[in-house]
């Protein structure tokens, strides 16, 4: 999401829905419940990525005091590097780049999460990078 | 150094980097109390499972209704045969 604040709300979100379709039986067990979960949390950052306009960086992230605020601060740094190099991307092609680069997740697992053939997903990350590439060498 | 490792280098000092994001303060509980407010039933669900409860307590209660219309019936019909039969007697 490249904003703390919308990706909790994303999770919170997901959180209320997956609640909600295990009280309604939904959840067929036909993939692990973490796959399960990261499926509504990926449907949910995707839509909210599509939904919503870009909003400025909103600065109510509250720190907790126990964090190093050095490691904070550079993480807060580089999530915003991560989001404006990936924001050239559609939002299917920069989820299955983040699943496999940033979560670890290997093709069959991001096939299962997004719902797609493993040949979807290896066409989506070669045409992020190919996106990302061509980006980078614009002057 | 291809342009691919150049990428993963860069995608992976940006995971390591990101490791160190946490939750702001307070997000647990929001969550909880997101599906605190999802769990709790709604003024028509409450009717409704109110009015379950009670479903068989009206059943009952309309089988005896029954029974008992039935009965009152069948005394007025016996109470006006045999008013019948004296009039006849008579």
């Amino acid at each position: 999401m490249g904003n703390q604040a919308d990706a909790e709300d994303v999770v919170q979100e997901a959180y209320v829905k997956a609640f909600r379709a295990l009280k309604a039986g939904e959840f067929d067990r036909r993939s692990s419940t973490a796959t399960w979960l990261y499926r509504i949390v990926v449907n949910g950052a995707i839509d909210a990525k599509r939904s919503r306009t870009r909003r400025a960086e909103q600065s109510d992230v509250q720190i907790d005091p126990s964090w190093d605020g050095a490691a904070f601060a550079e993480a807060r740094l580089a999530l915003s590097e991560l989001d404006e190099w990936l924001d050239a991307l559609p939002p299917d092609q920069r989820a299955v780049l983040v699943l496999q680069s940033l979560e670890g997740l290997n093709n069959a697992e991001i096939a299962q999460v997004m719902g797609v053939s493993e040949g979807a997903v290896e066409q989506r990350l070669v045409r992020a990078r190919t996106t990302l590439r061509q980006r980078r060498q614009q002057p | 150094m291809t342009d691919h490792e150049d990428m993963d280098q860069r995608l992976l000092r940006l995971a390591r980097s990101t490791e160190a994001l946490r939750p702001s303060a307070g997000f647990s509980a929001r969550v909880m109390s997101s599906i605190t407010a999802e769990a709790a039933p709604g003024l028509l669900e409450s009717a409704w499972f109110s009015a379950r409860r009670l479903l068989p307590v009206a059943a009952l209660a309309a089988a005896l209704a029954v029974v008992w219309a039935v009965q009152a019936e069948r005394t007025v019909d016996d109470e006006l045969a045999t008013t019948y039969a004296s009039v006849g007697l008579e």
